[in-house]
């Protein structure tokens, strides 16, 4: 079943070049099946809920099965370790047609991640596929953390300070604990 | 009042004219008349005849000159003077000894009772003859005025009314002065009267009808031999009848129509209530409704006809019921006689009745509680009991009184679940004679079903009622029997269906079922579809406690699991019986584990002598060991697939050596018949029946295993310390110490605290001198004495499947933040839409994220769950 949406998408991928900053997503020209969006998203809600405890996990906000909040935990080893830090995922209509938009919500010290806490991660604009879910986002997002792409860095400043781990780690932990009292 | 106004216009117009000569004799001619109706209205006989024509001549004179309206009120005038002043005060002077006789002296009011009916019959002809008097001075007065009109044409027209206006006019001046002038307790003494004349009659007629009742059967011979009595009986009767009668003609006159009317329809009714009240009482084996019928018939409209008929012939003054025929007084020959009853009997009738239904009907709702308790017994107290509800139709009156005495007496917390059930169940079978459509049983029931979903052994006793009694014991009067009644008569029906099982059935059966359509009652309630749908179904109800067939099912196959697991031989056949009977209701589909779990038990029995078998002959060929062809007669194994059989308790336990032996060689030899599948053995699990020999006596014992394993080791070694037994056995120590209580019980190990504070020493009692006594006395104990089950209950089940939903649980909270039990259970609901499903009530959730919190996973702060940091 996946492995067809994905060749299907292969297919749509140019039209997809432009990132999907914008809010509300364009509609989607195929003929959308809320149905079949909500049932995917159900079975990766419960995939993900008996995955067991790997650091990530998922659930919807309010009543709406398209709106996401999301925990990740900073991976074991890494400068994140210790800290969770919340996203938000919001499904599109044609999901899984097209990538959720996912962002930090809790303040995030990290190369690829800027102050408003867009995240600049490749499977989540023009190497999106339909064989992703939910939980291998949220992976990507952890392991992302810990092995930043210096290359093309959202946060410059982050990205000098990467070689530096002492001061690195110390920045990670002064922007949390700012994110944590902001929340607070 | 027209001629009145006439006259005064006239008046007005002559008044010019009147000369002195006229007033004179104007003057003249009323002193005249007003002397001599003083004089005859007082009641001198005598004056009216010799002053006729003087009176005639005055009034005549007045008359003329226009003042008859005066003439006439003046004589009216007198009359009621002369009433209120002597004929009324005399008449209720009659009746001051009972002023104040209290009411409640009973014993008085039967004394005075003959008294009363002497007097007031007097009192009655006296003021009627006084009355009568009157009425002809008004004659009197009425002739002189038609003369007078005889010769004065001008005034023509209303010569034939004269006479009824003044009648009327006088009757009404009768009863306003009597109304007026009457003193309370007149109405209790003709209440007093009619109660004592009725019951006079009632005992009359009651002998009358028990006569009436032997002759029946042979008829008109035997009719003429009690003619005799039979017409004393009539005299006595028609002589009443006639008292009464003549009373009532009387008190009519007077002008007490309604009132007399009320008294005697208020003493029928006490009477009838008495009535009703003696033959219902409290016994609800008997039918009383035919026999409360009969009487009304017999007593109440016999004496309403009789006084009908007499007041009808009242007015030509005949005997009344001169023909009356000895047959009369059986309502049936009564109607040929009459051909057709009266519209007013018939009035009276339907009256009676209803007054009777309604009381009756009283009198069984108080009591349905009491009665639904006896049900079966009480079957003709219920068909009474609809009779009277389809005839008065206040069903809702049985609803609320019905539901009140439930709370009261049944829904409290002393009521056994049991108990609880076997009500539900007789209400439900009592209510579906009184309304088969179940409409009120559902407003009934309703506060039970509530009451019994708040029990927590409401589920296992139902089952045990289900299952119970289809055991085949008879010896125990098991509330199963029942129900399993009702399971085997559903079956039957559903046989008997089957059995004309034609094509045309179903066009005729929908022509039936159409022409049998009635709407809804109006209670219904509309949500709950039509009556077709709600057909009363007892193990629908039973199961609607639950809410679903699946808990039933799930609590039945607990319990089938443990019966199973503890048969030592093969034999189930009444647990075939009972899942074929619920396969009928549930379903084969929903039933299938439990099928499985019987073949199983099928399989076991196959494959257990096919194992034995072979086991024999390899032991014979190789002549192995001789011991082991003993020993495996003594073992049977119950294979079971577990999948399909309920969680199953494992709890580890050594067996001895022999017999584990014996264990693993069996499991070999399956192994080579039934490659590739293994036997894995739950070896805390089924019954041993041991012998224990001592040196004078032998003891017989059906255990567990680990029991039997336990006093195995006594073989050997006499004595035990708590520690080293359990390491023997293979149990931990606190298990031991649950275990080894039941031999300690039976008195065959004894227990005294060793060296150690926490280590108990067992020995073995040699001598059952004196432990003998205890082990006859609970021997019938047996291995069951101790509540543990071998199949993890459903409680347990159910906290199993709740442990799916944990991660969700806590994923959901680390996620949203904290929640409300209610939004949990919501968004478990909503987003819980692929396998596992959730289907889970609001209190299972509650009770199961208590237990998290009770294991520290979760906290409970301000009505709102977190994560445990």
């Amino acid at each position: 079943m996946e492995v067809r949406q994905e060749a299907t998408m292969d297919n749509l991928s140019p039209e997809q070049q432009q990132p999907s900053n914008s809010k509300h997503p364009k509609p989607s020209p195929l003929p959308v099946d809320t149905h079949s969006v909500t049932q995917r998203l159900q079975k990766e809600l419960m995939a993900l809920m008996m995955s067991g405890d790997l650091g990530v996990s998922a659930f919807p906000k309010g009543e709406s099965i398209f709106t996401w909040i999301g925990t990740i935990e900073g991976g074991k080893g890494t400068m994140y370790e210790g800290l969770s830090y919340k996203l938000s995922l919001q499904f599109p209509l044609d999901y899984p047609f097209k990538p959720p938009q996912v962002k930090f919500e809790t303040m995030c010290f990290h190369p690829n991640i800027d102050q408003f806490g867009n995240i600049c991660l490749d499977i989540l604009q023009d190497k999106w596929s339909a064989a992703y879910d939910c939980r291998t986002i949220l992976l990507s997002i952890q392991s992302l953390l810990g092995e930043p792409n210096i290359e093309s860095p959202l946060n410059s400043s982050a990205a000098s300070l990467w070689s530096n781990k002492e001061d690195y780690r110390k920045m990670v932990h002064k922007h949390y604990a700012a994110g944590e009292t902001c929340e607070s | 009042m027209t001629v009145d106004s006439i006259s005064s216009v006239c008046n007005l117009g002559a008044l010019d004219s009147l000369s002195e000569a006229s007033i004179n004799e104007i003057l003249e001619s009323w002193n005249s008349f007003c002397l001599i109706t003083e004089t005859i209205v007082k009641g001198d006989d005598a004056k009216l005849k010799t002053s006729y024509l003087k009176f005639q001549d005055d009034v005549c004179s007045l008359c003329k000159y226009g003042l008859r309206s005066l003439v006439e009120e003046h004589f009216l005038l007198s009359l009621q003077d002369m009433l209120e002043k002597h004929g009324a005060p005399k008449f209720w002077k009659n009746f001051d000894a009972y002023n104040n006789v209290p009411d409640p002296e009973v014993d008085d009011k039967n004394m005075q009772e003959d008294e009363v009916e002497l007097l007031l019959c007097k009192a009655l002809e006296e003021i009627s003859s006084e009355k009568q008097y009157q009425e002809k001075c008004l004659l009197t007065l009425v002739n002189a005025l038609q003369l007078c009109e005889a010769s004065d044409t001008s005034t023509e027209g209303h010569a034939v009314d004269t006479e009824k206006i003044f009648v009327s006019k006088y009757r009404l001046i009768v009863s306003s002065v009597l109304m007026t002038t009457m003193p309370r307790h007149f109405t209790e003494i003709l209440h007093w009267y009619f109660k004592g004349r009725l019951e006079e009659l009632s005992t009359i007629m009651a002998g009358d009808y028990e006569d009436d009742n032997e002759s029946q059967d042979d008829n008109h011979p035997r009719n003429m031999d009690i003619d005799g009595t039979y017409d004393q009986k009539k005299i006595m009767e028609n002589k009443l009848v006639r008292n009464i009668g003549m009373v009532v003609h009387n008190l009519r006159n007077l002008g007490f129509t309604s009132m007399t009317e009320d008294a005697y329809a208020s003493a029928i009714f006490l009477l009838l209530k008495a009535k009703v009240f003696d033959l219902a009482g409290d016994d609800y084996r008997t039918s009383v409704l035919e026999s409360i019928k009969e009487w009304i018939q017999a007593v109440p409209l016999q004496f309403l006809r009789a006084l009908l008929d007499y007041l009808g012939d009242s007015m030509s003054y005949l005997s009344p019921k001169s023909t009356k025929s000895p047959l009369a007084s059986t309502p049936s020959s009564c109607y040929q006689k009459s051909g057709k009853p009266s519209e007013g009997i018939v009035r009276w009738q339907l009256r009676l009745e209803y007054f009777a239904y309604e009381t009756l009907q009283d009198l069984r709702i108080a009591k349905l509680f009491e009665i639904i308790v006896d049900y079966p017994d009480s079957a003709p107290a219920i068909e009474d009991l609809k009779q009277c509800l389809e005839y008065t139709g206040q069903h809702t009156k049985l609803v609320d009184s019905f539901i009140s005495a439930l709370r009261y007496r049944l829904l409290t917390a002393g009521a056994s679940t049991n108990d609880i059930l076997h009500q539900y169940v007789s209400t439900i079978k009592a209510l579906r004679t009184i309304d088969p459509a179940g409409v009120f049983l559902e407003a009934v029931g309703e506060p039970i079903r509530e009451y019994l979903r708040g029990r927590k052994d409401t589920i296992k006793c139902i089952v045990t009622m289900l299952t119970d009694g289809t055991g085949g014991n008879n010896s125990g009067p098991g509330n199963g029997d029942s129900l399993l009644e009702e399971l085997n008569r559903d079956e039957e029906n559903q046989e008997s269906n089957s059995l004309d099982d034609d094509i045309n059935t179903d066009d005729k059966q929908t022509w039936i079922d159409i022409q049998r359509w009635e709407p809804d009652p109006v209670e219904a309630d509309p949500l709950k579809g039509s009556r077709y749908k709600r057909k009363v179904d007892v193990l629908g109800m039973i199961v609607g406690i639950i809410g679903s067939k699946d808990q039933l099912i799930n609590e039945y196959r607990v319990m089938l699991a443990e019966k199973l697991l503890n048969k030592t031989d093969y034999d189930i056949d009444t647990e075939i019986r009972t899942l074929e009977l619920l396969k009928i209701h549930f379903g084969e589909s929903s039933m299938q584990k439990c099928e499985i779990m019987l073949n199983d038990l099928i399989d076991s029995k196959r494959t257990n002598t096919n194992v034995k078998a072979t086991i024999n002959q390899l032991s014979q060929t190789g002549g192995d060991s001789r011991e082991h062809e003993a020993s495996f007669d003594i073992l049977n194994a119950s294979v079971i697939s577990s999948n399909f059989w309920p969680p199953i308790q494992d709890e580890d336990v050594k067996l001895p050596e022999a017999v584990d032996r014996l264990l693993s060689d069996y499991a070999k030899r399956f192994h080579e018949i039934k490659t590739p599948r293994k036997l894995l053995w739950k070896k805390n699990l089924g019954t041993v029946k041991l012998e224990l020999e001592f040196e004078d006596k032998t003891l017989q014992f059906t255990v567990t295993p680990v029991h039997a394993s336990i006093i195995m080791q006594f073989q050997d070694q006499k004595s035990w310390t708590s520690k080293n037994l359990a390491a023997a056995i293979g149990v931990p120590v606190d298990t031991l110490q649950k275990r080894i209580n039941f031999w300690i019980n039976k008195g065959i190990v004894v227990e005294s605290s060793g060296a150690d504070s926490n280590d108990h020493l067992y020995t073995l009692v040699d001598d059952m001198a004196d432990g003998g006594k205890s082990v006859t006395n609970n021997e019938a104990l047996g291995a069951d004495d101790e509540a543990e089950t071998s199949v993890a209950s459903v409680e347990d089940q159910l906290r199993k499947e709740m442990t799916v939903y944990e991660k969700f649980i806590i994923g959901m909270l680390r996620n949203v933040g904290n929640m409300g039990l209610e939004r949990i259970h919501n968004s478990l609901k909503i987003f819980c839409a692929t396998p596992p499903i959730y289907d889970k009530s609001i209190q299972q959730l509650q009770s199961f994220l208590s237990g998290l919190v009770a294991e520290e996973k979760l906290e409970l702060r301000d009505g709102t769950y977190h994560i445990k940091k």
